[in-house]
């Protein structure tokens, strides 16, 4: 399976769980991610789960908060300006919760597809304009170096007494000393890349060519398979909620 | 348009976008910040409006792609991006000689910063309500949701809370990221902005 062939069925599934599929049309979804999960992941779907989970369960709660405890009623309940119930808002968030973890499920099962790959393998396996993935290139490339910058003036900053490690007013004062220190930090590092080590070392023309090597392919393989399903899918499910709600 | 400096700029700012996070992470303060690279460009690219815009918008897509990656909710305020970017084009871009000027003139500079921040505010709240509604139910985790709680409660619908929240916000959180973006626009190296705009004067690289 191609990055693009995943990443577009990733797109099918997540478009298709916001467009608030009834039952039928919510089971269906749910049977194909896991079949695509089970086949195309494996293993490491777990992990998927664990992360989305990691995500959503405290989003989860504090709607829980919010909509059961604070407010006490479901949004259609206060549009149609009838008696709210608690019930009816913790259904309303299990719903939105559901979705969510869905949507990021997918996510982090597309990523964990080619989770051998390096970013800069995928970047080149991607069927992309060139521009594009030299840009994709060297934005992974710059935040890498910012990192590092960000560390490096985080720790000078606590030594100087500027910022302090836990929650203070001084960080809240001084905190933009950091960003800026960061942002000189990675402008002169790029004027020394534009102006000297790039041209001669040819960086640009390099990172092309490392791109584009092996010509990647928009679809190919198990794309095959799994598109038409997923496509099929979609219709199965758009017909399906038509029936439910007759 | 798209000179290498300037690609490059475009791959900075997104890179600050995704990396402004750990700077809040690592000195805990309750903002966002999300939007300091998307709004350098626009000033950086003075006062060539067009390519500030295309390029603050490819940076805040590009941003947005890579931080989806840890940030999963991230991408779906992909419009808010956009709009940010020709907010700034359009209204930060004049503002970039007084945010430069030396010595600085601080009365002119606090209104200018105070102007751009709430309108962007403004427009960021107005945009991003449809997504904070429909994908996340008004309740995006973060302490305006109580505010949420609250307008919903005083009999106002959804949509309505959700904007007002996003009013009672944003704005703030805006002019805290138009001051930082216009203090590092004043930091940044002369050398560095000539090259970012030598295609206007013909010594395009």
């Amino acid at each position: 399976m191609t990055p693009n062939g995943a990443f577009t069925v990733g797109f099918i599934l997540i478009a298709l769980s916001v467009a608030e599929p009834g039952p039928r049309g919510a089971a269906v979804l749910v049977a194909l991610a896991l079949a695509f999960a089970v086949i195309e992941v494996g293993g490491a779907s777990l992990i998927a789960l664990k992360r989305a989970a990691i995500v959503v369960l405290p989003l989860a709660l504090f709607m829980s908060l919010v909509w059961v405890g604070l407010v006490g009623e479901a949004p259609y309940q206060i549009a149609a300006d009838i008696v709210g119930t608690r019930t009816a808002a913790l259904v309303y968030v299990a719903k939105l919760s559901g979705r969510l973890f869905f949507v990021v499920a997918v996510i982090q099962l597309v990523f964990l597809r080619f989770a051998d790959l390096t970013p800069l393998q995928l970047v080149r396996a991607l069927a992309l304009p060139a521009p594009v993935k030299r840009m994709l290139a060297i934005t992974l490339s710059l935040i890498g170096t910012l990192r590092h910058a960000i560390d490096r003036a985080h720790i000078a900053l606590i030594a100087s007494g500027t910022l302090t490690r836990a929650p203070s007013w001084r960080n809240a004062v001084h905190s933009w000393r950091l960003i800026q220190a960061v942002w000189l930090s990675a402008v002169t590092i790029l004027i020394g890349r534009m102006r000297d080590k790039w041209p001669v070392e040819g960086t640009m023309a390099r990172l092309d060519g490392a791109l584009d090597r092996g010509k990647s392919r928009v679809f190919a393989g198990a794309d095959r398979i799994w598109l038409p399903i997923t496509l099929a899918a979609g219709c199965a499910i758009l017909l399906a909620d038509l029936a439910w709600k007759r | 348009m798209f000179t290498t400096p300037r690609l490059i700029l475009i791959a900075l700012g997104a890179a600050l976008n995704c990396s402004i996070g750990t700077i809040v992470y690592l000195v805990k303060l309750p903002i966002y910040l999300d939007s300091i690279g998307t709004i350098l460009i626009v000033l950086l690219l003075a006062p060539d409006r067009t390519a500030a815009f295309i390029c603050a918008w490819a940076a805040g897509w590009v941003g947005l792609a890579v931080s989806g990656l840890i940030n999963p909710f991230l991408p779906w305020f992909a419009l808010t991006d956009v709009a940010i970017a020709l907010v700034a084009a359009l209204l930060v871009v004049p503002a970039a000689a007084t945010f430069r000027a030396r010595p600085l003139r601080g009365d002119v500079f606090t209104i200018q910063v105070a102007l751009c921040g709430i309108v962007l505010g403004v427009v960021s709240a107005i945009v991003s309500a449809p997504v904070v509604v429909y994908l996340f139910g008004g309740v995006t985790g973060s302490g305006s949701a109580f505010v949420v709680a609250l307008f919903l409660k005083d009999g106002l619908h959804l949509m309505s809370a959700a904007i007002a929240s996003g009013l009672a916000a944003d704005p703030l959180d805006k002019v805290l990221q138009v001051l930082l973006a216009a203090l590092l626009y004043r930091a940044t190296p002369g050398d560095f902005i000539a090259m970012l705009r030598a295609s206007e004067t013909g010594t395009a690289s």
